[in-house]
C-alpha cells in the first residue's frame, strides 16, 4: 500500500512546507514564550545560586534584600559569625541603578561584595568568562557580559570610575538586569552618594540651617557635613553554614537571638518566584494558553482547508472502495506531518531567536518535548473535524447527476 | 521507487528537508543541557609573584598652621590670598586696633604726666631737704624751736615718700604703655614658617572670636598621604616600603613615595588599617589637599611557587579548589591558597603541581558531569 | 444466459415515504452478459443515475434483486456485508469526468485499487502497467493526471475501472468531455476491453454520436 498522505504532501509539498513554516513560526513564538517564563524563573534562581549563600539575614520583618529594601548595620555580620553553625558571613549590598556606558546608560544591579578569602566569601561571582576577580579594595569591577562592557573599560558609578577587570555570564538580578560587582565599601558609598550636584545642594541646605551653622562654634558645620556622607549600612548578610548544620535550625537561632529576619534558600526561592515574578508568570501562561488555542485553530483550519480541497478525490476514493480508516489515516498523517514540520521549524527559530531577546530566554528540553507532544495532540484534535467531514462525504457524489 | 518525473521534486524536497533536519539536530545537541560547556584552560606555572597592597588615601598636610588673633576683634587688613607663598616671619595681615592706638597714646600721656609728677615730687623733695637742713642748722644755734625742726623733718619724709610714689607711678605708666604696645604688635598676623596659604577664612572687617583662624597656611614640604588599607589585605604593611601613589587628577601616572609609618590605631568602625606615606619628590604643581589617591605598596617578591589565575578558583561542595582537566575529564581539586598579587595571580600551597592543566574561565558553572569544550576565548568576550 | 454478467430483476428505488414517496425506478429488469457493452439511455431525470448508483452499491435500492456473476448481491436488501470491498473488487467505475486522484501518477492511480485490495505494491503496478499498455497509454505511465489530455485521462480511468478484473463496469457518460472522434475511440476501447476481459459494461449516455455503436440499448423512461 502506498502512503496516500505522503503522496498528497509530495504532490503539493511547496504549499505544505510553506504552511508548515508558518505554523512553525507560531510554534516558535510559543516555545519562546515558555522560554521567557523559564528565563524569569532562572534569573531568580541564578541570583540565588550566584550569591552562594545558605542563609540570607535581612532587616527584621522585611522580604529583603531582593524583593524589599532592607538595611542592616555593617557590623551585624560579626555577631552572626559568632552563631553556632555559621561558617562564613559576609556583608552584601544590592542597588539597582543606571550605569553610564559611553553615551547611553545600562540598567544594572550593583553588588557590593565584602573583601575576604578568595573563593570562600559568599557574594562573589562564582565563575568568570574573562579577566580576573577583584584584587584591589577599591575601584575595580567585575561586570556581567550582558551589560556590554569590555575588559579595561571604565565604568562610572556615581562619582567614581571603576576599571572592569573581569567579566561574568548569567549574573543577573531577579529582573534580569546584569550585575556589576564592586568592592563593598565603594558600593556602600555609591548607595548613599548622590551626584555631585546633589551633594552640593545638600551641603548648602545644611549650611542654611542655623542649628548647624553657628558662628560661635567653629567646626560644627564640618562635623555635621562629614557625618552626612558616611553610610555604615548594608542590605543583607550572606551566611554560609558549616557542614552538618540544618539551615532551618541555624536560621531559627539567628531569628531568636539576633532578632533579625532570616531566609533559607527555599524560602528565598519562594519569595523570588512566588512574589516577584508571580504576576508576570501568570501573564505569560495566559499568553501560552492563547497561543496554544490560536495554534490549534490554525492547524484545524489548515487541515480543514486541505481536506475541503480534496473532497472530490475523497468521494472517488470511497467509491473505488477505500476504507474510512485509510482516509482518516491520510488526513491525520498530514496533520501530524504538518505538526512535525512546524515543530522542527519552531524549535530551530526559537533556538536561534532566543539569544536576540534582551532578557534571558531559557529553552528547556523537557519543555520542547512537552511542546512536541502538545503540537501532535493539537494536530490530532484539529484533524478530527476534517476527518469527520471527510467521512460524511457520499461516494455517490463522484458519480454525479 | 519514484520515477524520473518525480526526481527533481524529490531533490528539491531533500534540499529543504535535509538542512532543516541537520539544523534541528544541531540545535538539539548544541543548545540546552546537552551542549558542552565552553571553557578556557591554563597551566599551573611556577614563578615568583610580587604581592602588593592597595589602599586609598587623601593628600593631607602634616603641619597646618592656623593663624589668628588671641582675642576677639575685627580684621583690619589681610595682605595674602589663598595660594600665596609666604616666608617665615612675614606679616600676613593685621587685626584692626580699634581704640588700642588711642589707649597707647593715652598711656603715653599718663606716662608723661607721671614723669611730670615725678619732677614735681623731686622738686618738692629737694626743697623739703633744703628746708630741713637749714632748720637743723638754725636749731643747732637755737634760733628756731625744736617743734619747727620736727615739722620740717616730717615734711622731708613726706616729700621722699611722694617722690618714690611718683617714681613707681612712672614705672607703672611705662609698663602699661609697653603692655599696650605689645598687644598692638600682637594684632599682626605673622607666618611662623615658609608656607603656602591654603585658606583665608575672614576678610577685612570681619569680627572674629579669640582663637578663630583667619589664615591657614601649610608647609608644602610636609605633605603626606593618609592611606586606608582594608584590614584583610594589609598583611605585611610596614614603614619604609616603596609605594606608588596615583593621584586622582593625574590618572594613569603614579608618583614614587614610601610608607612613612603604620598608625598604631586602626579604624574599628570601617575595619581599616591606617598608614601615612610621603612623596619622594613633591609633585609639581602641588596636589590639592584632600585629593583622592590610590596607593599601591609593593611587598618584597616571594620565591617561585605554583601560581594560578584567581579566576580559576571555584567553590564546590563547601571546598575551595579548582577544576582540573585530566585526560579531557573534569576533576575538582581542593587547594590551599597562599599569597596573591594585584594582577590576579595567587599562589597554591597545596593541591596542584606545576604543569597541571586547570580551567580558568567557563561559560557556565561546572559540575563533575559537565562535558567541556576547550576554546581560546569564551564566546561573547570581545577584546 | 450463463451465470456470469449482471442481472437485475424488479429493481425498485423509492425516495421518501408515505404520500410523498416518489419511485425513481420501478421494476427495472436488465441482463448484461460478460463481454457485452450495452448502452443505457434516457432523458434527464429518467433514473439512469439512480440505476447506476444502485448497481454501484452506492445507494440502497428499495426492492428487487441484483445478481453479479454467480453471487446475488441484493435481494430486498444487501447480501454482501462489505459494500466497499464489493465496489473495489467487483465493480469498475468510469466517470463522466475522469476523476483521477491528482496527487498520484498514472500508474499509481490505476494500481491503487489492487493495493487497496491488499495486493503487493509491485504486483499492483505490474498489473497497472500491463493495462496501460493494453490501452496504449503506457508512455504516460509516470505522468501526473494533470499532464494528460482528456482522452488519455479517460483511458487511464478505464484502466482503473478494469484493473481489478471486475465482472461489471459502470460507465457514466464516459464520452461527455470528448469530441465525437475520441468518443468513438473510447467506446471501441470499451468494446475491446469487454471482450478481452469478459466484462459486462454498462454505459450510461445521452450522446447521440455513440448510440449506434452499442449492440444493445436499454431505454429508461420514468423508471
Amino acid at each position: 500500500m502506498i502512503s496516500l498522505a505522503g503522496r498528497d504532501i509530495l504532490h503539493a509539498w511547496g504549499k505544505f512546507v510553506f504552511t508548515g513554516f508558518g505554523l512553525g513560526l507560531l510554534i516558535g513564538v510559543t516555545l519562546i514564550m515558555a522560554g521567557v517564563y523559564r528565563g524569569m524563573v532562572d534569573d531568580g534562581k541564578a541570583l540565588l545560586d550566584n550569591s552562594g549563600a545558605d542563609l540570607w539575614v535581612v532587616q527584621r520583618d522585611t522580604l529583603g534584600p531582593y524583593a524589599e529594601p532592607s538595611s542592616l548595620n555593617d557590623d551585624t555580620y560579626r555577631t552572626i559569625l559568632a552563631m553556632p553553625g555559621v561558617a562564613q558571613a559576609a556583608n552584601v549590598t544590592y542597588l539597582t541603578m543606571q550605569v553610564r556606558k559611553g553615551e547611553a546608560d545600562v540598567r544594572t544591579m550593583v553588588v557590593g561584595i565584602a573583601p575576604g578569602a578568595l573563593g570562600a566569601t559568599p557574594g562573589w561571582p562564582p565563575y568568570l568568562v574573562a579577566g580576573r576577580q577583584i584584587t584591589r579594595g577599591h575601584y575595580e569591577a567585575v561586570v556581567d557580559i550582558a551589560a556590554g562592557f569590555k575588559l579595561g573599560d571604565r565604568i562610572a558609578i556615581r562619582r567614581n570610575l571603576y576599571l572592569v577587570v573581569g567579566l561574568t555570564r548569567r549574573m543577573v538580578s531577579s529582573s534580569g538586569d546584569p550585575m556589576v560587582f564592586i568592592p563593598l565599601k565603594d558600593a556602600q558609598e555609591a548607595q548613599f552618594l548622590k551626584d555631585n550636584d546633589a551633594i552640593w545642594q545638600s551641603r548648602r541646605r545644611t549650611e542654611a540651617n542655623p542649628a548647624f551653622n553657628r558662628t560661635g562654634v567653629p567646626g560644627l558645620l564640618e562635623s555635621v557635613l562629614a557625618s552626612q556622607s558616611t553610610n555604615s549600612f548594608v542590605n543583607a548578610v550572606l551566611v554560609r553554614l558549616k557542614p552538618g548544620h540544618a539551615p532551618d535550625d541555624v536560621a531559627d537561632s539567628i531569628r531568636r537571638w539576633k532578632r533579625l529576619t532570616v531566609y533559607t534558600r527555599a524560602q528565598m526561592e519562594g519569595i523570588l518566584v512566588g512574589k516577584l515574578i508571580a504576576t508576570s508568570a501568570k501573564q505569560i501562561s495566559m499568553f501560552l494558553v492563547i497561543l496554544a488555542v490560536v495554534s490549534a485553530a490554525i492547524v484545524a483550519f489548515i487541515i480543514y482547508t486541505l481536506t475541503m480541497d480534496k473532497i472530490r478525490e475523497i468521494a472517488v476514493l470511497k467509491l473505488i472502495g477505500t476504507r474510512n480508516r485509510t482516509i482518516a489515516a491520510m488526513i491525520m498523517q498530514q496533520a501530524l506531518a504538518l505538526g512535525v514540520i512546524g515543530f522542527v521549524v519552531g524549535k530551530i527559530t526559537a533556538t536561534f531567536a532566543a539569544p536576540l531577546f534582551p532578557k534571558y530566554v531559557l529553552l528547556i528540553p523537557t519543555d520542547s518535548i512537552a511542546g512536541f507532544f502538545a503540537v501532535l495532540l493539537i494536530c490530532v484534535l484539529a484533524s478530527l473535524v476534517a476527518i469527520r467531514m471527510a467521512l460524511k462525504v457520499d461516494p455517490a457524489e463522484a458519480i454525479g447527476g | 521507487m519514484k520515477g524520473l518525473p518525480l526526481q527533481r521534486r524529490t531533490l528539491a524536497l531533500i534540499a529543504v528537508i535535509v538542512p532543516l533536519l541537520a539544523l534541528f539536530i544541531y540545535v538539539g545537541l548544541r543548545s540546552g543541557p546537552l551542549a558542552p560547556v565552553a571553557v578556557t584552560v591554563a597551566n599551573v606555572e611556577s614563578r615568583a609573584i610580587t604581592p602588593a597592597l592597595f589602599g586609598i588615601g587623601t593628600v593631607e598636610a602634616r603641619y597646618t598652621y592656623q593663624i589668628g588673633p588671641t582675642f576677639a576683634g575685627r580684621v583690619g587688613r589681610l595682605d595674602v590670598h589663598v595660594g600665596d607663598r609666604v616666608r617665615a616671619g612675614q606679616v600676613l595681615g593685621e587685626m584692626e586696633p580699634v581704640d588700642l592706638d588711642d589707649r597707647v597714646r593715652s598711656q603715653g600721656s599718663a606716662f608723661k604726666r607721671a614723669v611730670a609728677a615725678l619732677s614735681e615730687a623731686e622738686a618738692r623733695q629737694v626743697y623739703a631737704q633744703a628746708q630741713a637742713r637749714r632748720y637743723e642748722q638754725l636749731f643747732t644755734v637755737h634760733t628756731v624751736s625744736e617743734e619747727l625742726v620736727t615739722t620740717k623733718r616730717q615734711e622731708l619724709q613726706i616729700a621722699n615718700a611722694a617722690l618714690s610714689a611718683a617714681r613707681e607711678d612712672v614705672d607703672r605708666a611705662r609698663a602699661d604703655r609697653e603692655g599696650l604696645v605689645a598687644q598692638r604688635s600682637n594684632l599682626r598676623l605673622v607666618s611662623p614658617v615658609d608656607a603656602v596659604v591654603v585658606a583665608r577664612n575672614a576678610d577685612p572687617g570681619t569680627t572674629i572670636v579669640a582663637g578663630q583662624a583667619v589664615v591657614e597656611v601649610i608647609d608644602p614640604k610636609s605633605l603626606w598621604i593618609n592611606i586606608r588599607f582594608d584590614q584583610i589585605s594589609a598583611a605585611g604593611l610596614a614603614a619604609g616600603l616603596p609605594a606608588r601613589i596615583a593621584l586622582r587628577s593625574r590618572a594613569g601616572a603614579s608618583v614614587e613615595g614610601h610608607v612613612l609609618r603604620v598608625e598604631p590605631k586602626a579604624d574599628a568602625i570601617t575595619e581599616e588599617t591606617l598608614a601615612k606615606a610621603t612623596f619622594d619628590d613633591l609633585p609639581e604643581p602641588m596636589p590639592p589637599l584632600g585629593e583622592l589617591t590610590e596607593v599601591t605598596v609593593d611587598l618584597p617578591a616571594l620565591p617561585a611557587a605554583p601560581v594560578i589565575p584567581n579566576a580559576a578558583v571555584r567553590r564546590e561542595g563547601g571546598k575551595v579548589g579548582v577544576w582540573q582537566l585530566v585526560d579531557g575529564a573534569l576533576r575538582f581539586s581542593p587547594v590551599v591558597l597562599g599569597a596573591s598579587d594585584l594582577d590576579g595571580f595567587v599562589q597554591v600551597r597545596e593541591g596542584l603541581r606545576s604543569g597541571d592543566q586547570i580551567v580558568t574561565y567557563s561559560e557556565k558553572a561546572l559540575t563533575g558531569r559537565s562535558r567541556v569544550k576547550v576554546v581560546d576565548q569564551i564566546a561573547g568576550v570581545a577584546e | 444466459m450463463s451465470g456470469k454478467g449482471i442481472r437485475i430483476e424488479g429493481l425498485r428505488k423509492r425516495y421518501g415515504q408515505g404520500d410523498t414517496a416518489v419511485d425513481a425506478l420501478k421494476d427495472v429488469n436488465m441482463v448484461v452478459e460478460p463481454g457485452e457493452v450495452i448502452g443505457l439511455i434516457g432523458p434527464s431525470g429518467s433514473g439512469k443515475s439512480t440505476l447506476l448508483k444502485c448497481l454501484g452499491a452506492v445507494i440502497d435500492p428499495t426492492a428487487g434483486r441484483m445478481t453479479l456473476g454467480d453471487e446475488t448481491i441484493y435481494d430486498n436488501g444487501w447480501k454482501v456485508r462489505d459494500l466497499r470491498a464489493l465496489r473495489r473488487d467487483k465493480i469498475g467505475f468510469v466517470f463522466q469526468a475522469p476523476y483521477l486522484i491528482p496527487f498520484l501518477d498514472v500508474t499509481d492511480n490505476v494500481a491503487l485499487l489492487p493495493m487497496l485490495a491488499g495486493v503487493a505494491n509491485a504486483e499492483s503496478r505490474q498489473r497497472a502497467v500491463a493495462l496501460l499498455t493494453a490501452l496504449d497509454v503506457q508512455h504516460r505511465a509516470r505522468a501526473m493526471p494533470a499532464q494528460l489530455s482528456g482522452g488519455e485521462q479517460q483511458r487511464v480511468a478505464i484502466a482503473r475501472g478494469l484493473v481489478n478484473r471486475p465482472p461489471v463496469i459502470l460507465a457514466d457518460e464516459p464520452t461527455a468531455p470528448l469530441d465525437s472522434e475520441r468518443a468513438v475511440v473510447v467506446i471501441r476501447i470499451l468494446n475491446e476491453m469487454a471482450r478481452q476481459f469478459e466484462t459486462a459494461i454498462i454505459v450510461v449516455t445521452h450522446d447521440e454520436k455513440i448510440i449506434p455503436t452499442f449492440k444493445r440499448i436499454y431505454h429508461i423512461r420514468d423508471g
